[in-house]
């Protein structure tokens, strides 16, 4: 057995690897089963079976001290419901996750389909639009505020503060620190919105109050549970519309196929995910020594798992880098992560998308896009300006 | 094989259903509903339970042998 330590000198946080990092995910996979990254100080396990078979061992692979780069950061995410382990995640996980299962968001289905074809009626009605701003941004900023009850006062903050949330998960650089005055603003707009009263009477978020009044949760743990709500619900979604408007604005024949069978909508969005996975990756710590592959990764170690990397692995999908609406095994992809911590808010990021998608094949002929500029960014990969067209049908 | 449904877990998210649509089943609640035989999962079923397990996002089925 090969024991020898894979290291890379790979930096995947420079622009030029932030802006167009598949070729040195593949490098990684390449290079082996996990490779240490000198310049982080992380395990990279980049390959698919790796990356789920480390979701699927919550015990070696604790959550409990963070999922971020850096340790300082760990610390101030400690408690929330993705930096934390069972048992005491399986419960937080549950009361943060009622509002959220495809059954309790039942209810919600009309609504949120009724907006997505208001958005898309105004949008073609509107010519020549930005994608970012103006889909995939309005979108579920017009929706997931309400839902979760903030006051109006206070959400123009949201879209930074879940950058400077997500860049702070990558390491210490430029990007994170620029975004710590964002952070002390979200922690103390987070303070004050646990106050009974502030959220809207009803909402999830006035839920999660009320469980804090109850004992179902405690009273210090509030704030961070309901960034949880926060932070996550926004820019995940608007990085996967965009890219979604942006496939099928770049693959027409895709759109076409959507328009003829809207039964593969569900199918198409995972596929979205798949191939330009919104989150990059997200960190294990090791809590006893253990083997990938023949490479011994030490107890107290961290692994960055690199769910990005994973949807492209030529070892488990045929053609990777193919956008293909029909892939038969899309759904297997690991972008939500997977396992114990998948991703809680999935259901309604599926619900915003397969509705909009619909909305996009009833009403609209063709997707023109212009030239996508990607945003730099530590964690979320997405677009930041996409000059878009709907052509009604 | 058997194969186990942590209902702690399990939030209704169907991928199951896709995988395994003769084993596992969202009734209109939106709760997981078993067709057949869970122990032991019968013999034409066990690849597609197998996948469906594969597949479930928050490692809510749990086969053993
Ligand atoms: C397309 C959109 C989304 C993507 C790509 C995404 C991605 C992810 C990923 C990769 C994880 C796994 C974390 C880990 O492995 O440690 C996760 C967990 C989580 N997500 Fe999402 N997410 C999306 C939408 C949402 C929404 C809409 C919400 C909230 C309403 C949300 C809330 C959460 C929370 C609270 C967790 C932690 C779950 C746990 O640790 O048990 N996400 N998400
Ligand atoms: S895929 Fe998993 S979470 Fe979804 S219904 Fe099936 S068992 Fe439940």
């Amino acid at each position: 057995m090969n024991t020898t330590i894979r290291r890379s000198s790979i930096d995947l946080y420079t622009d030029e690897a932030v802006l167009a990092p598949y070729g040195p995910y593949r490098e990684l996979r390449d290079l082996g089963p996990a490779v240490w990254l000198e310049a982080h100080e992380v395990w990279a396990v980049a390959r698919y079976d790796d990356v789920y078979a480390a979701l699927h061992d919550h015990e070696t692979f604790a959550s409990g001290t963070g999922v971020g780069l850096s340790e300082d950061l760990n610390k101030v995410m400690a408690g929330s419901t993705i930096a934390s382990d069972p048992p005491y995640h399986d419960h937080i996980r549950s009361v943060v996750g009622r509002p959220l299962t495809p059954r309790a968001l039942r209810k919600h289905r009309e609504d949120v389909q009724r907006r997505a074809d208001e958005l898309v009626d105004r949008l073609v009605a509107l010519g020549e639009f930005d994608g970012v701003t103006d889909f995939a941004q309005a979108f579920p900023l017009g929706l997931v505020p309400d839902l979760l009850g903030w006051p109006e006062e206070g959400r123009e903050h949201f879209l930074a503060w879940a950058a400077a949330g997500f860049n702070a998960l990558g390491p210490m650089n430029e990007r994170a620190t620029a975004g710590f005055a964002d952070l002390q603003g979200m922690l103390g707009y987070l303070n004050e919105m646990s106050v009974p009263g502030r959220l809207c009477p009803g909402s999830w978020g006035a839920q999660l109050v009320d469980a804090a009044g109850d004992g179902t949760i405690t009273r210090e743990i509030l704030p961070t549970l309901l960034g949880d709500y926060l932070t996550p619900s926004l820019d995940t979604t608007i990085a996967t519309l965009s890219s979604a408007l942006w496939l099928l604005g770049t693959h027409p024949e895709a759109f076409d196929a959507l328009r003829a069978d809207p039964g593969l909508i569900p199918n198409a969005f995972n596929e979205v995910i798949r191939v330009e996975s919104p989150v990059r990756g997200f960190s294990r710590l090791l809590t006893e020594d253990h083997e990938i592959g023949g490479v011994k990764l030490p107890e107290g170690s961290r692994a960055l798992l690199l769910y990005a990397s994973a949807n492209r692995d030529e070892r488990r999908w045929a053609n990777p880098e193919v956008f293909d609406v029909r892939r038969a095994d899309a759904a297997g992809h690991v972008g939500f992560g997977h396992g114990v911590h998948g991703c809680v808010g999935q259901g309604l990021a599926r619900l915003e998308g397969h509705s909009l998608l619909g909305a996009l094949v009833r009403k609209v002929r063709r997707i023109e896009v212009g030239d996508a500029v990607w945003r730099p960014h530590n964690t979320i990969h997405g677009i930041a300006k996409l000059p878009a067209v709907f052509h009604a049908a | 094989m058997k194969v186990i449904v942590d209902r702690v877990r399990c939030e209704g998210h169907g991928l199951c259903e896709e995988a395994a649509p003769q084993m596992f089943q969202l009734d209109d609640e939106g709760e997981l509903m078993v067709l057949q035989d869970a122990e032991p999962v019968p013999a034409e079923q066990i690849e597609a339970v197998a996948d469906a397990a594969r597949t479930c996002p928050v490692g809510a089925l749990r086969v053993e042998s």
